[in-house]
């Protein structure tokens, strides 16, 4: 891994930026595979019809 | 390649044309031919056995080189752009290997043929019939096959130097094409008996030739067959160059041959990952086809084998894995990430355990009472998809960690941005996991089953995102790495018996589940158009499919070493 050292704040904002591009990335594939297959993506636990 | 061997290879394409033509001749216009039981041979022993073992050690060897002229081709070209004469020299060994592997597979062919059209008269009339004239086309393929695989081969040392090495992989490449064209060929016939299409449900030809060929089922079986083959390739040459490694104590063979082991395990793996969603995707079209036969496969008596297959896969994933974690020893690198292996190793067994667990057991009624049900109160839920899905991905993505892990133990990265790379791989990881997780219990268990089949898919995705992100992000934040010290050869004696394991459980593997696509016909020799009417119309018991497909293996293991053999004797002479 890199040798250069990055400060505390800055870790954060990385690892909380890396978390949030990672959330909606899937969010966006979840939401995209089952649009593909004409279902939505039914979160509030409504039994699906 | 002596003469005796020349004069079989040109002895077979005769041999099939000949044999395709009374093919041609015993068909008759219009419907499928209906056997009654007294039109089919009687010799004294099952032929479906017979065909059995011919058409699955027909198909293990042409599985082989099918696949080792693939990677063969790609490590040449590697050693074309890299300018190192190592990889050169590996893609001919490789190669070296396979020969006898092309004569193996045209022996068992001609053998098979000549059983299928003298045990099965009717079924094969009629599929030469339906096919017309793809036999010569077939025989055709095969004999350009064999004349590039010559030409490959024997130029290697001619075609070595500036222009001529583009000339000597073109030759490669034709090689390859041949070989793909063949199994796709094969292929449609495999499929069309299993889900016919271009004609009418009596058997009458209303299709062209193509329209026989798309059935529904051909373009997953290609993908499926062609990734099958390439793990397949990768894992029988690591168990030659494992051979090799123990066999030798020169710092300097030994070296070479870890390095050839862990590039047949790079391939075995690699082309592992995807092909379960390849499996998934044969399947899905399976079902679509016929529900019946989707159901025979995976709810009836053939759901037992996929538990043994389940068994078979967690041996290669540990196998594959167990390879890596050895392999790192050959870096000093590798401690920074020794840590993680205990949790990966935890993945992978818990993942097995889930994945081996049956849906309904088969109890007595003093069993079933104590138990309160044919399912577990606990374990229960863990014999449906839902739960194998969640186990079978979250194992592949472990897998695909050691893997990486593996590939990082000898590189330091040097781009400013490692740090930022780094947390974006973890979070990719740790958000698929949650996600695969998620969706498997939510609307595996949750909703209802359209949202089940629909959310595997999810699944598989987080999986490849994980993979080719892992590919992508990797290839740019070690560009210009500085690289650690790392020793070739440098790997316990144990990791070696892992690339022996891997051949196994891929043949057992591949002989089960041919089996069970083939059994999914039931009593239909075209199903649902030309009925079996042999003594062997049944699904056999799992014991006695058991014991053929471990007596294939057994078999194709023991070409395989006298394959080795021959392969041991050209390199020391």
């Amino acid at each position: 891994m890199s040798n250069k050292k990055t400060g505390g704040a800055s870790l954060i904002i990385i690892w909380t930026g890396a978390l949030a591009i990672s959330l909606l990335g899937f969010y966006l594939l979840d939401h995209g595979i089952m649009s593909m297959q004409g279902l939505p993506l039914n979160l509030d636990l409504t039994p699906a019809q | 390649m002596n003469s005796s061997l020349r004069v079989k290879r040109l002895a077979l394409p005769l041999l099939l044309l000949l044999l395709g033509m009374v093919g041609v001749a015993w068909g008759v216009d219009g419907a499928a031919p209906q056997p009654l039981r007294g039109d089919y041979p009687d010799i004294g022993i099952s032929s479906r056995a017979v065909v059995w073992v011919l058409a699955q050690l027909h198909l293990f060897f042409g599985a082989l080189i099918l696949a080792v002229p693939l990677f063969v081709l790609v490590i040449e070209f590697l050693g074309i752009v890299t300018g190192d004469r190592r990889y050169d020299d590996m893609a001919r060994e490789f190669l070296k290997i396979s020969l006898v592997g092309f004569t193996l597979t045209a022996i068992f062919g001609v053998i098979l043929t000549i059983a299928l059209f003298s045990l099965y008269p009717q079924l094969m009339g009629y599929l030469a019939r339906v096919f017309d004239g793809q036999w010569i086309v077939y025989l055709g393929v095969f004999l350009l096959e064999n004349i590039f695989l010559y030409a490959y081969y024997y130029s290697w040392n001619r075609l070595r130097k500036g222009g001529q090495k583009w000339l000597h992989l073109g030759l490669g490449l034709m090689l390859n094409l041949s070989g793909v064209t063949i199994m796709i060929l094969a292929n449609a016939w495999v499929t069309f008996m299993m889900a016919p299409s271009g004609i009418t449900t009596d058997g009458t030809v209303v299709g062209d030739i193509w329209d026989i060929m798309h059935g529904p089922l051909w373009h997953p079986m290609n993908l499926h067959r062609f990734i099958a083959n390439i793990a397949f390739g990768g894992a029988v040459v690591g168990a030659y160059a494992a051979f090799k490694f123990l066999s030798t104590r020169d710092p300097k063979l030994r070296a070479h041959y870890d390095w050839m082991g862990y590039t047949s395990n790079f391939i075995a793996i690699l082309a592992f990952l995807p092909l379960p969603f390849a499996g998934y995707w044969l399947m899905a079209e399976i079902y679509a086809y016929s529900q019946q036969m989707g159901i025979t496969a995976m709810g009836g008596i053939l759901a037992w084998l996929f538990i043994i297959q389940a068994v078979l896969i967690g041996t290669i994933l540990l196998a594959g894995n167990f390879y890596l974690w050895s392999g790192m020893s050959r870096s000093e690198g590798a401690t920074r990430y020794q840590w993680l292996i205990k949790y990966i190793a935890l993945v992978l067994v818990a993942g097995f355990m889930v994945w081996v667990t049956p849906h309904t057991l088969i109890l007595t009624a003093a069993e079933q009472a104590a138990l309160g049900g044919v399912h577990h109160q606990i374990l229960g839920p863990l014999g449906i998809m839902p739960a194998k899905n969640i186990a079978v991905n979250l194992m592949l993505i472990a897998t695909f960690l050691s893997f990486q892990l593996y590939r990082r133990a000898d590189k330091v990265a040097t781009v400013p941005w490692a740090g930022a790379g780094n947390a974006l791989m973890t979070a990719i990881y740790l958000v698929a996991i949650a996600n695969i997780i998620f969706v498997g219990v939510y609307y595996g268990y949750f909703t209802n089953t359209v949202y089940k089949v629909g959310s595997s898919v999810i699944q598989v995705m987080s999986t490849l995102v994980v993979i080719i992100s892992g590919i992508i992000i990797d290839s740019l934040m070690f560009r210009n790495a500085t690289r650690l010290p790392s020793h070739w050869g440098q790997v316990s004696d144990r990791s070696q018996y892992a690339l022996f394991a891997l051949p196994i459980a891929y043949t057992w593997l591949m002989g089960l589940m041919g089996y069970v696509r083939s059994s999914v016909k039931t009593h239909w020799h075209i199903y649902g158009v030309m009925k079996d009417n042999s003594p062997d119309n049944y699904i056999p018991t799992i014991g006695y499919a058991g014991n053929m497909v471990t007596l294939v293996t057994v078999l194709f293991l023991l070409g395989l070493l006298f394959m080795f053999w021959i392969a041991d004797r050209r390199v020391k002479s």
